[in-house]
């Protein structure tokens, strides 16, 4: 120090060195304070006194929990300055109080409880002014009176005078205003702080992180809401945490804040429910089942005034919680934000210790969030949140695997297997992962190949996967049993279907208590046409799980296969009783009523299912009710939504098209099939042979390998045909799941649905040949989706109907160009092209659509038709035969119309 | 059953019945008072044959229906218990159904699911923003690191509906049941507070049961009771787990945590990816926190302890804040000019990206979804584009505005645009069509009104204008099919791509 500063300027130098805790230079300014007049030598002892306990308790800090040491051979120094200062008594009131309240915090740090409350008995700390007081002085009265606390809470209740509630009571109060008071100073020394830098910009003092609460500030911040949970008072514990969180943040409060932010959202996450929730802003119940029963009498409201209190957040349009999740939530985010900001980044081993805090803490962070959001449904926004713990998530398990379930639970499923995948690379031994991704491969993502790599995984494990292993085989039959469904070779289609079914045999006889097993097992014969067989599986299955759905969906198809159609038909109301929106069922129960009470008891199930749908559509579509009233609100809101919905991740561009769940083999009792007269075909020699159907007994006549062409053909469009079996699949899924808890897989759902049962009605109509209602309803669905192929077809149909053969063409043309593998209009494409005596293309458009499904029954009898038009009788008679074997096992609905998911 | 119960139970049943109007909160606040009578209650609903099930199960009702809050939280405690009861014998197709408890179930549903009004009632919430000020922040001291995340996802507030509105319900089946006892675990959660811990025992145990009978854990907890497995769905079981967290919190802890194990192998072998997500969460988050049992009656073992306030994190740590500061600096150099600093930088640099811990490098997390959408839109929008369709950045743009509970309002906007062309192009023809179709237009006529009611006073145009617009991006997915290209393909590699850059 060179220059000597003037009187004021050293005082101003004194009380900024005081304010921000650099006891080191004091010294040296007393020496120059002393230099200039006599009389501050008191002064001088004073800040001496200070400096040199505050140094000590710099040094030896007090720990959270442990007590005063007794005297300490460094701190009879610090007594010395003081009593000197004391004793002489020439300072000024203001310094002799703070001369006192020093006196009493040494007292404490020596043990010496009773000396202490003396000392403060002697100030009074309540005469203190807290207005217009020196920066310093505010953090003294706070530390005053915590410790004050402290000495009461250490000496036992002297006099008897003094009930021990109220004496509770005189406790708390002394905390909680020390609390207040230290935010005060908080917030004062912070704002010197920034007026400073802005006044001397080139050197900023320590910057205000430096700054330490020390023990008695930490004590008088923390320890009254310590006490009302200790005794059971949750309701003041829970104000006093408001009471903090509400005061303006300052740079040192914030890791206060972000604790306290999460100790609160976990009272109220685990300790409060919405009835027992009082806003922020309101008072507190008079009687709580919060606080403990036992201790009945509290005082609920705050028993004290300052004359100065810190600064609160205010402002007009406050947001304030009015329930304990959004409270917990604001809370939450508020603390994830800082513990995001904290997250240390560098890898280096000096830092692990830091890491692994700053891990530890995001993460608790993280998970009272995942409990916030799950107890709400808000996956979509938790998987945001996730997203933003990915920071912290390097070669964390924990973090990796929340994330990808949130993000499966949001229903973004591409991402979420991605994610899964690294999960799997964590802890490879947990089966559970990689079924979660076959999950997501079988379902909205149809990534088959990906998913018979996860199932093999679980598979591979052996028997470490314990139960899951018979979930593996399960996992991995589907799998194979999709694929079977899109192979468009019929070669590849069988070795599908029989690895299939090993695997659903495995699986059964693995866990035969599971009836998925048995009826997945039971599907996969239905499938491959071996009924008696799915039969008994389906039974199985059935006694495992008396009211599944799927099983008894699958029982009434088998029945209607065996041609027992009144049977079916009482099995699908039986299922209906329990399940009486399911689509489904409802399309079974329409082709089956057609057949056994005539189409008039179809059409009112028609009309029906239309009812359904909107009471149902109608009701599930909370849009407007809940939303903020304002115009922005709403109008954001609606974007939003907007939004979301065109863009779930299951999406991709075929969600636009009509599933068809009719495009597999039609049923031989289609009113369309009976209606229409078969062709009578003149007689051509044939140019292939045709190909045999899978499982079926008749063998394909000589030369397999017939022409590489027809077996490259389906191929090159197999990729649209894929398309359309996995919309027919995605629609089928939703159909059976409209109550269930999958997230709604798009937007265009509903409409696919009452499309679909307008295409319904319209069939039933083409079977009354009636075509004039079949085209209005044809042009319902057509208004939903006009380019749809199903619609197309029904187009076709109905121009059939009506004779118009070259419009049925045009039609039937239109809808193979938008699904090219669409089977039922190469069936009636190829009976049209008989009909104007185009026998070869008729035939190779007929034997395209064998290879795309080989147990089309009426594709071969057409194909048979075509090819004893053109004279090949032998060929033709395989055929006959082949579409009479599969007539007799064919459904009224294809057996694929049940959804196979995990 | 002792007589000594039964004659309380009777007691019971008697009393209220003549009880005038004035004298029911008295009345309740005195139920609490009668000690034998909750474990009383208890056996008779355990006990499936009692001859005293059906009028006890008829003054809960009359209980929950008197609108006495007191009241209804003393028929809620039973529910655990009924829940049990009621899916105990359905699993065991026991032909004496409880039709009573089946009753008071539905009742307590249909009581709960409609306001004063008879309205169907909605839950929601708002969903705080910290872009918004709030009693305990303000938008500008989290820092602008909060702030770009979160803000353009989540600007402003916004209200979301976590349940309802939900259909009324005359009995249950297969498809509702799950439906109406979530609800009913709902409406128990809100009220936990108020429930004893011989609820909350009963609640652990009825998690536990659902969710392992016939699987084989249940020899492992010896439970011997029925042993046909019975099928829960996802949200059932996060709102059992909800309430077991309770439990486990407020002196419940063997059999809370018990309840908890049980739920989550369960959620596994089903692969419930939400119930698998809380019931991780809680376990985690009480990881290492020594959970008092209840050691006194009523003791809530919430206790917080005095914590350390400066940071724990040392501070020459690169966190994610030091880290933006320095690469701050780097850009303004020059202005700094010091070599020094600027070596130390680049150091800081070095040892940080190739750490692998460095998301902090690509802004923010939240782009990384937006980025894998678009990607994917990119593809869709391409082969749209000769359709004028929107262009990707449109769509990406309101994709990072999504929501849940999204198919909500979709559905009635879409309605409002289809049903208007629905009802002016079908004209019902004649005959036996007629009634069908007009069935049709009559039903969505009525909804067409009855949603053009609801939204067109505030935001009438708004609404219309963002519903024609989005039927217009339907047409185009329809189009869009046209393609005969797979985008199955397609797609995923673009995603790789942009997960391997980002995370």
């Amino acid at each position: 120090m060179t220059a000597r500063k003037s009187g004021s300027r050293l005082e101003t130098e004194i009380e900024r060195c005081r304010s921000e805790g650099q006891w080191d230079k004091i010294p040296e300014l007393v020496r120059q304070l002393s230099a200039k007049l006599i009389s501050n030598d008191d002064l001088g002892e004073l800040l001496l006194g200070e400096c040199k306990l505050q140094t000590y308790l710099k040094e030896n800090p007090i720990k959270q929990g442990a007590s005063p040491r007794g005297p300490r051979p460094k701190l009879v120094e610090v007594r010395k300055h003081l009593t000197a200062a004391l004793d002489r008594g020439n300072l000024k009131a203001d310094y002799l109080q703070e001369a006192s309240l020093l006196m009493a915090k040494l007292c404490y740090v020596e043990g010496e409880y009773r000396d202490a409350l003396d000392h403060y008995s002697r100030v009074n700390l309540d005469d203190l002014q807290l207005v217009g007081a020196p920066v310093y002085r505010l953090s003294m009265i706070a530390e005053a009176y915590a410790t004050k606390g402290l000495c009461l809470e250490k000496v036992p209740a002297a006099s008897p005078s003094l009930s021990n509630k109220n004496r509770d009571q005189e406790i708390i109060t002394c905390y909680e205003k020390s609390g207040d008071i230290a935010l005060l100073y908080l917030q004062e020394v912070e704002k010197v702080c920034v007026s400073g830098i802005q006044n001397r910009s080139p050197k900023p003092g320590p910057t205000a992180q430096d700054q330490e609460l020390g023990y008695f500030l930490e004590t008088g911040l923390q320890r009254a809401h310590v006490i009302h949970f200790k005794n059971g008072n949750l309701t003041r514990g829970v104000g006093r945490f408001r009471e903090i969180l509400r005061a303006v943040e300052t740079r040192t409060t914030q890791n206060l804040r972000m604790t306290i932010a999460r100790q609160l959202a976990e009272i109220l996450l685990r300790g409060m429910c919405e009835q027992s929730y009082w806003s922020p802003l309101v008072d507190p119940p008079a009687v709580s089942p919060l606080d403990d029963p036992t201790r009945q009498g509290h005082i609920h409201t705050k028993s004290y005034n300052l004359s100065r209190r810190p600064r609160v957040y205010s402002g007009e349009n406050l947001f304030c919680p009015q329930e304990n999740t959004e409270e917990a939530l604001l809370l939450l985010l508020i603390s994830e934000s800082m513990a995001n900001r904290d997250a240390v980044l560098s890898r280096i081993p000096e830092h692990n210790n830091d890491r692994i805090i700053s891990l530890q803490s995001a993460s608790v962070v993280y998970d009272l969030l995942t409990i916030a959001l799950g107890r709400r449904g808000q996956y979509e926004m938790l998987s945001e949140c996730l997203e933003r713990a990915m920071k912290f998530a390097f070669e964390e398990f924990h973090l990796w695997y929340q994330l990808a379930l949130s993000l499966m639970a949001a229903g973004k499923s591409a991402r979420a297997v991605k994610v899964l995948k690294e999960c799997i690379r964590l802890k490879p031994d947990d089966p559970t992962i990689p079924l979660l991704a076959v999950k997501l491969c079988i379902g909205p993502l149809h990534w088959l190949d990906e998913g018979e790599c996860f199932a093999k995984m679980v598979i591979d494990m052996g028997e470490k996967a314990a139960e899951f292993r018979a979930k593996g085989y399960l996992a991995i039959g589907l799998v194979y049993s999709l694929k079977a469904t899109d192979a468009s070779l019929r070669g590849t289609q069988e070795e599908y279907q029989r690895k299939a079914l090993g695997a659903f045999q495995r699986a059964q006889s693995l866990s035969p208590t599971d009836h998925l097993a048995a009826f997945y097992l039971a599907l996969q014969l239905a499938v491959s046409r071996q009924i008696p067989e799915a039969l008994g599986y389906v039974r199985q299955a059935l006694q495992l799980q008396g009211d599944d759905v799927h099983s008894l969906h699958l029982l009434a198809l088998l029945l209607s296969a065996q041609k027992h159609y009144h049977d079916a038909l009482n099995i699908i109301e039986m299922a209906l009783s329990e399940y009486p929106e399911n689509f489904n069922l409802l399309y079974t129960k329409v082709k089956l009523e057609t057949l056994c009470r005539g189409p008039e008891e179809a059409l009112l199930t028609c009309k029906h299912m239309l009812q359904i749908w909107k009471s149902f559509y109608n009701l599930t579509n909370p849009s407007d009710s809940g939303r903020g009233s304002s115009l922005l609100d709403r109008a954001i809101a609606d974007r939003r939504q907007l939004n979301a919905m065109t863009l779930p991740d299951f999406s991709d561009p075929e969600t636009g098209s009509l599933p068809s769940p009719l495009s597999s083999p039609s049923s031989p009792s289609s009113p369309v099939f009976i209606l229409l007269p078969a062709p009578v075909p003149p007689p051509k020699p044939p140019s292939f042979h045709p190909p045999a159907p899978s499982h079926v007994k008749a063998p394909p006549p000589g030369r397999p390998e017939s022409n590489p062409r027809t077996l490259l053909s389906p191929g090159s469009v197999h990729a649209t045909s894929i398309a359309a079996s996995r919309v027919e699949q995605a629609l089928s899924e939703v159909a059976s799941s409209l109550q269930s808890s999958a997230p709604k897989q798009g937007p265009l759902h509903p409409w696919m649905t009452l499309a679909q049962i307008w295409l319904h009605a319209a069939e039933v109509y083409i079977g009354m040949s009636k075509p004039a209602e079949a085209t209005a309803c044809t042009q319902e669905a057509a208004n939903l989706f006009p380019t749809s192929h199903n619609v197309l077809y029904m187009k076709g149909q109905v121009a059939e109907l009506r004779g118009n053969i070259d419009e049925a063409k045009r039609w039937y043309e239109e809808a193979l160009s938008i699904n090219p593998t669409h089977v039922k209009t190469m069936q009636r494409l190829g009976l049209i092209l008989h009909q104007l005596q185009r026998y070869s293309l008729s035939e190779k458009v007929l034997r395209d659509a064998v290879q795309v499904n080989s147990t089309a029954h009426d594709v071969w009898n057409s194909l048979g038709e075509v090819l004893q038009a053109q004279g090949n009788a032998a060929a033709a008679t395989e055929c006959f035969l082949t579409a009479l074997e599969l007539e007799a096992s064919s459904p009224v609905l294809p057996f694929t119309i049940i959804p196979r998911a995990l | 059953m002792l007589a000594m119960d039964q004659g309380v139970v009777e007691e019971w049943l008697s009393e209220f019945k003549t009880l005038p109007d004035s004298a029911v909160s008295n009345y309740a606040a005195s139920l609490k008072d009668k000690g034998a009578l909750v474990p009383a209650l208890y056996k008779v609903i355990r006990e499936n044959y009692s001859d005293l099930l059906e009028p006890v199960c008829h003054q809960l009702f009359e209980f929950y229906r008197s609108g006495e809050p007191r009241l209804q939280r003393f028929t809620l405690q039973f529910l655990p218990e009924l829940l049990w009861s009621l899916l105990s014998v359905s699993a065991a197709r026991d032909p004496h159904t409880s039709g009573c408890i089946e009753a008071l179930l539905l009742g307590i549903y249909n009581l709960e699911i409609a306001d004063k009004d008879g309205q169907s009632k909605i839950l929601s919430f708002t969903v705080p923003s910290l872009s918004k000020p709030s009693v305990y922040h303000e938008p500008s001291t989290i820092g602008s690191m909060a702030l770009t995340e979160g803000a353009l996802a989540n600007h402003g507030l916004s209200r979301v509906v976590y349940s309802g509105p939900h259909l009324q319900r005359e009995t249950f089946t297969a498809q509702n049941r799950f439906e109406v006892l979530t609800f009913l675990l709902l409406c128990y959660n809100a009220a936990l507070s108020y429930m004893t811990s011989s609820s909350l025992q009963s609640l652990c145990q009825l998690s536990s049961r659902v969710c392992i009978c016939g699987y084989p854990r249940q020899q492992l907890r010896r439970y011997k009771g029925i042993s046909t497995r019975m099928t829960v769905t996802s949200e059932f079981l996060v709102q059992l787990i909800t309430g077991i967290h309770y439990a486990l919190c407020n002196g419940e802890v063997e059999l809370g945590s018990k309840a908890l194990d049980d739920v989550l192998y369960r959620a596994q072998l089903e692969l419930f990816p939400e119930a698998l997500l809380v019931g991780n969460a809680i376990k985690s988050s009480l990881h290492g926190q020594a959970l008092k049992s209840n050691t006194k009656q009523g003791a809530r073992s919430i206790q917080v302890e005095i914590t350390p306030t400066s940071s724990r994190i040392s501070r020459n740590a690169v966190t994610s804040l030091s880290i933006r500061g320095h690469r701050w600096k780097r850009h303004d150099a020059v202005d700094l000019g010091s070599p020094d600093e600027l070596m130390e930088i680049s150091e800081v640099d070095e040892g940080v990206w190739p750490g692998g811990a460095g998301p902090d490098m690509t802004p923010p997390t939240i782009t990384i979804s937006n980025s894998v959408t678009t990607a994917s839109l990119g593809a869709k929008a391409m082969k749209k584009c000769r359709l004028g369709g929107r262009t990707s950045k449109d769509k990406d743009k309101e994709a990072s505005l999504s929501i849940t509970g999204r198919a909500a309002s979709e559905n009635t906007e879409l309605s409002i645009k289809r049903l208007t062309l629905t009802s002016s192009q079908s004209v019902p023809k004649a005959g036996a069509l007629s009634s069908l179709t007009r069935t049709a237009s009559a039903v969505f006529s009525r909804s067409f009104e009855q949603v053009a009611g609801s939204n067109a006073p505030p935001s009438g145009n708004h609404t219309a204008s963002e519903a024609g617009r989005y039927s217009c991006s339907l047409q185009e997915d329809g189009l869009g099919y046209l393609s005969p290209v797979s985008n199955h393909t397609q797609r995923s590699p673009s995603i790789s791509v942009h997960l391997g850059s980002d995370l």
